[in-house]
């Protein structure tokens, strides 16, 4: 619904060029999609169950539409086409028939005049439950007593990976089991979007996404129409991280829509956001690392259990990514790892920044500090000395082909002078603003995190992406416009391609039209694959553009105009094998290293991070104040997986659906960040990018974690570190002397 | 959330009689940073909403017989700016600055932060029971989350706790509440306007249906110019507490001549220690005296299943908040940007 | 219920408000103002804050009613018609701006920090805006905006 803009700025490839959205943005002209409106729309919402786990006798709509103002309420009766959609699995029904599988699983709709006629419609739909015993914890999901949540069983997936000597010995052997925590993308634009009737018998969606065919394809199977018939257009994001690859409210928009002919608008709330889309999957890891006395690793051994709750969503990948990267950015000759991902009746689970790798490297990280003690290492030598190189292979016997500086980046880390010792203001002290100390009981750690994570769609996935490049004269000046289907979700995607065109085609004035399905698929902006796979199109674009110009000034076009559209793939990657888990599975793989700087209080179980410093192979800073922006932001989710960020759930509900109680960081919780950014060129890649959003939400969790521990000698082998790990391991330290 | 009527009061005796026209479905509203999340969610059902930030309780002033007399509907931000309050009574300010956010002091009353409702999960989600919103309905958390609730003072029917910072350092310096009801004025103290649940967890506080607050009075107390607010909570800011001091100490050549202290996020009320205070007065000041008031107050500390750790929280920050009074160190946290 | 007030300098009338509305949804939904965004709607994220009367609170916890004949101004009424004010010239310039959904109310908070403190501490920006979340950023160019806009502040009036 935005026009598309002349940009005003001149930025190549490397420039810190100005955002195209920017303005809007900050004059609060942006249109996000909880703010289109159109004269007569009505309000859509969502009726959602209860009960974590139940059968469904019956949904009396009836109620509901005696309401003056209703003008719809449907029920999975009323869905026309395919009643389940999925990213991998269709196994999630678009509204629940029989059986509910989680709490807050839809059930039913309502479109009234007004949003709170429709929500107090929607608290009168009558729903005839039997609640039954939920499955909650993944460890049992197996278990012949357990229901049995799918037909297929609750094993979404097992992927195993084995290399090398099946039965390794070592000369140091450390163990350990650690836990993950649910967390929540956060993300603060509300799922929201405006779904309109056309007169073709289609419909047209507003919506905020991070993969409008995908989307597009689930909707129109549920619809019943042919894809051409549902017209997908990107409105303004408010932040994604994962949460939005799984569809939220876009069938339920699209069938009250065309239930009642008129344009339907919805925007949950923030308490219906937190039951709307998919977390990151809670772990329960379980590692054995074993290595020579001078500390080099000589076996990894790892399971790794995925809850991932009610749907499948993303879990299959997820579970792969797991697994490839279950021994970090390190050369193990020898590894044995199981991940499993499975069925609960927990909220389900899915893609969020890191996706899998996350999960791994707080368990992987957390081992490697064992290590480095049990060897009288210090914990960035013990890296150091095990890292991956280019030529390196990782487990699945893929050889690194591509830079792969990860001693580099530990050593740009730890050789950064450490900050002063302590500030003088009391807002800097652990506890914050409560001023809780002002110095007593406070102790500091240093510790280390290094990522490793895949760039792009994995596993032989068919990944491509589309641009259209347009090149005429207008106004006597060449204009370029950019049509493509890639999701600007505020990483500054605009801002890029118009950087390509202008350093391909030497054109000042580029517009990036809409983001639309008139234009082949980009695949999703996730994965850290966007500007590199779309990137690639619109270069590839360029190129034809530039081909058809031959050598002509752009000016000097007249009326003619250039007109040329490439679906662009990265080089081909390939399954693993189902045994063994080899193969070529990743296109590429991006890392970082965070050295992380705390303050401990020991007597309230308070964490102040003092210093966050990075190092990080970004291939080729396309952006980089842009790139920046991804290395901070990254972090600062990391730093909340570390002390403060979980979703709650307990009996199979959710305890915690509000940003009252999910906390994430304030801007007094961050602390400053100094970066190294490294430019070393992935040959395989446009520019030599290499993804750039993931791999710092990885490290700054266990560096976090691994300096608490080293601050207060406790173990912490659970994330988000509560005060009291800190204070009930105290006491009994306390006790001993 | 359920149709109501709006009505803007423009003084006490409007408002009253307002309100006992529709006794039962009738509500006051101040700033609303509560109450009106609460209609949303359907907590709070409120027939008729009687707007009572228009009434002429504004201002903070000198009280006849010496301390400062604060109206109803001073918004927090001011509060903690003032001049008096700042000089006289640190704690007060302290306590205001370290709740919520910058937007949301500029919009909370002195009335309304008094009569916040808890933050216990249960009691916000309507799906749920609880007898604190549904009197006899259960109460879940005993058993279930219940990790930021009460360690003191709560009953089987309920462990929720009171929210409120501002309340601890009211309820330390022992304000005074001015209340106008059906019957007049009359005068709380504090403690004493919040209650225990025992088996009626539906009522917070012992004010009757159609009060309305109208002031806080805060006697004249030399001691309270040495005063400290010290909140624990999981992040660096914006967040209700886990723990919270609020402390006033007078303390000469090494023996406590008096004191005043309460805790907040540990009970249904703000909790003043009284135990605490008893075993202090007349004591030496040092920080073994100081562990065992602690000690003495959470002796009757009776902790859930997973909030045990609020009893070392507790014992760990008196400590500490009282040291740092006797010592004179540690300034307050907060720049205070008013 | 009918509500009169003041937006942006301008008199704005909305009719036919229900009294449960906000004065965010008045904003929003009643008077084309989208500016001020819907993150949470319970006073926990700032991406609603508004000037009232002259101080910012969160407008998603005014109800609409309590606006009757407030003074509002959004970050729709900070430009001076195409010259952006300084602080969203900051932000910018400063690379502040990712998503765009808590930068409204980020704005409208540092105008109001930076409108009473011109040159504050860095202590007191971070307490200053910890009212206001952002996902996307980690507030290190926020900062950055904060200290610019001070910067370019302190040049105009010297």
């Amino acid at each position: 619904m935005t026009t598309p803009r002349v940009g005003e700025r001149t930025g190549r490839i490397g420039d810190s060029t100005a955002r195209p959205d920017g303005t809007p943005k900050v004059t609060g002209a942006f249109a996000f999609s909880s703010d289109l409106y159109l004269t007569g729309m009505l309000w859509g919402v969502t009726v959602r169950a209860p009960h974590p786990r139940a059968e469904i006798h019956g949904v009396d709509v009836g109620p509901a539409l005696a309401v003056r103002g209703v003008a719809a309420a449907l029920t999975a009766e009323d869905v026309p086409g395919r009643a389940v959609y999925g990213l991998d699995v269709p196994d999630q029904p678009v509204l629940a028939r029989d059986t509910v599988r989680y709490q807050g699983e839809p059930v039913a709709l309502v479109a009234a005049d007004h949003p709170e006629t429709a929500r107090r419609a929607a608290a009168e739909v009558a729903v005839d439950y039997t609640v039954l015993e939920p499955l909650t914890d993944p460890r049992r999901a197996l278990d012949d007593g357990s229901p049995q949540l799918h037909p297929g069983g609750n094993l979404v997936r097992h992927v195993p990976i084995r290399r090398g000597d099946p039965q390794p010995t070592a000369e140091v052997v450390v163990t350990g089991e650690y836990t993950v925590g649910m967390q929540d993308q956060a993300f603060l634009g509300p799922e929201s979007g405006l779904a309109v009737p056309a007169a073709d018998g289609g419909v047209d969606l507003y919506i905020a996404t991070q993969w409008l065919h995908v989307d597009r394809d689930q909707v129109a199977a549920a619809l019943g129409l042919a894809p051409e018939l549902v017209r997908l257009h990107l409105s303004g994001v408010g932040g994604a991280f994962g949460a939005r690859e799984d569809l939220s409210m876009q069938i339920h928009a699209c069938l009250l829509a065309l239930r009642t002919g008129r344009p339907v608008k919805m925007v949950y709330s923030r308490e219906e956001s937190f039951f709307g889309h998919v977390h990151r999957h809670p772990a329960i890891l379980r590692y054995e690392h074993g290595a020579t006395r001078e500390g080099r690793l000589v076996y990894v051994k790892a399971e790794i259990l995925l809850d991932g709750g009610a749907y499948a969503s993303t879990s299959q990948a997820v579970a792969g990514n797991a697994a490839t990267h279950a021994a970090g950015p390190y050369e193990v000759p020898n590894a044995h790892v199981d991940v499993y991902a499975l069925y609960t009746n927990n909220p389900p689970c899915g893609a969020m920044r890191g996706f899998g790798a996350v999960q791994a490297c707080f368990g992987y990280e957390s081992q490697m500090d064992r290590l480095a003690a049990a060897c009288g290492l210090d914990p960035a030598e013990i890296r150091i000395r095990n890292a991956m190189r280019e030529g390196s292979a990782a487990i699945t016997g893929q050889v690194l082909d591509f830079p792969a500086p990860v001693a580099e980046l530990v050593r740009r880390v730890r050789d950064r002078p450490l900050p002063p010792q302590r500030s003088t203001d009391l807002r800097a002290m652990p506890g914050g603003v409560g001023g809780t100390t002002h110095g007593e009981d406070v102790v500091r750690g240093v510790g280390y995190g290094v990522s490793i994570k895949n760039v792009c769609f994995s596993e032989g996935f068919d990944d491509f992406a589309t641009a259209r490049v347009r090149l005429e004269v207008t106004g006597g000046e060449p204009v370029a416009t950019v049509f493509t289907a890639a999701c600007e979700v505020g990483q500054g995607l605009v801002t890029v391609q118009e950087q390509v065109v202008r350093t391909e085609l030497g054109v000042d004035r580029v517009m990036i039209a809409p983001a639309d399905t008139s234009v082949g698929g980009a695949g999703s902006s996730s994965a850290s694959r966007q500007t590199y796979m779309t990137t690639g199109a619109v270069r590839a674009a360029c190129a034809k553009v530039r081909d058809r110009l031959a050598g002509r000034d752009p000016a000097s076009l007249g009326d003619e105009v250039i007109d040329a559209t490439v679906e662009w793939r990265h080089r081909p990657t390939s399954p693993l094998d189902p045994v063994t888990g080899q193969g070529f599975a990743h296109v590429q793989y991006a890392f970082a290293a965070h050295r992380a700087v705390v303050d401990v209080d020991l007597g309230l179980g308070l964490v102040k991070v003092v210093e966050l410093a990075t190092a990080q192979d970004v291939g080729k800073a396309v952006n980089p104040l842009a790139v920046a922006g991804q290395i901070h932001g990254g972090s600062a989710q990391g730093l909340g997986l570390a002390l403060m960020e979980e979703i709650q759930v307990r009996d199979g509900e959710i305890v915690n659906p509000s940003f009252t109680d999910y906390l994430i960081p304030t801007v007094l919780d961050m602390p400053p960040m100094s970066l190294d950014v490294l430019e070393l060129a992935d040959p395989n890649a446009p520019y030599g990018v290499r993804g750039v959003g993931e791999p710092p939400t990885i490290s700054s969790t266990p560096a976090i974690v691994a300096a608490v521990r080293a601050a207060t000698g406790r173990n912490l082998n659970r994330v988000p570190v509560r005060p009291e790990h800190i204070t009930a391991e105290g006491l009994s330290v306390e006790a001993g002397r | 959330m359920r149709p109501f009527t709006f009505v803007r009061a423009i003084d006490a005796d409007q408002a009253v009689a307002g309100y006992a026209r529709e006794p039962e479905w009738a509500m006051y509203l101040g700033g609303g940073t509560n109450l009106v999340d609460l209609m949303r969610l359907g907590v709070a059902e409120p027939g008729l909403l009687i707007d009572v930030t228009r009434l002429p309780y504004d201002r903070v002033e000198e009280a006849p017989g010496g301390g400062l007399r604060i109206g109803a509907a001073v918004r927090n931000s001011d509060l903690a700016a003032d001049p008096a309050v700042r000089r006289d009574y640190p704690v007060l300010a302290a306590a205001l600055l370290a709740g919520a956010s910058g937007q949301l002091r500029n919009q909370a009353t002195v009335g309304g932060n008094l009569l916040q409702r808890t933050r216990c999960g249960y009691f916000q989600d309507v799906t749920k029971p609880c007898n604190k919103r549904r009197s006899g309905s259960g109460c879940p958390a005993v058993e279930g989350d219940h990790r930021n609730l009460a360690i003191l003072g709560h009953s089987e029917h309920c462990v929720a706790t009171h929210p409120s910072d501002m309340a601890v350092a009211l309820t330390a310096l022992g304000a005074t509440v001015h209340v106008r009801g059906r019957a007049g004025e009359r005068i709380v103290p504090m403690p004493g306007l919040h209650r225990l649940p025992g088996d009626e967890p539906d009522r917070d506080t012992v004010l009757d249906p159609g009060d309305l607050i109208t002031a806080v009075e805060l006697p004249p107390l030399e001691l309270a110019a040495r005063s400290r607010y010290r909140k624990v909570r999981e992040r660096a800011s914006f967040a209700f507490a886990l723990v919270s001091v609020a402390a006033a100490l007078d303390a000469e050549d090494g023996a406590v001549r008096d004191c005043r202290i309460a805790l907040g996020g540990v009970a249904h009320v703000p909790w003043r220690a009284e135990a605490a205070e008893e075993e202090l007065r007349g004591g030496p000041a040092t920080d073994d005296a100081f562990r065992a008031a602690a000690d003495a107050e959470l002796a009757a500390a009776r902790p859930l299943r997973d909030n045990g750790y609020k009893v070392p929280l507790a014992r760990e920050l008196i400590v500490r908040t009282l040291a740092e009074l006797r010592d004179g160190t540690g300034a307050d946290a907060s720049g205070g940007t008013p | 219920m009918r509500v009169e007030l003041t937006v942006n300098g301008e008199p704005q009338v909305a009719d036919d408000v229900w009294e449960g509305e906000s004065l965010l949804y008045v904003l929003r939904e009643r008077l084309g103002l989208p500016g001020a965004k819907n993150a949470c709607e319970q006073g926990e994220c700032g991406s609603c804050t508004v000037y009232l009367d002259g101080t910012v609170v969160c407008a998603c916890l005014v109800a609409a009613g309590q606006a009757e004949g407030a003074e509002v101004v959004t970050v729709e009424g900070l430009a001076d018609g195409d010259a952006l004010d300084p602080v969203q010239r900051a932000f910018l310039d400063a690379g502040a701006v990712q998503c765009g959904f808590c930068t409204p109310g980020l704005v409208v908070a540092v105008h109001d920090l930076l409108a009473r403190t011109p040159d504050p501490a860095e202590a007191d920006v971070r307490e200053a805006l910890a009212g206001n979340l952002c996902r996307c950023t980690g507030y290190e160019h926020i900062l950055a905006a904060v200290r610019l806009a001070a910067e370019r502040g302190g040049e105009g009036r010297s």
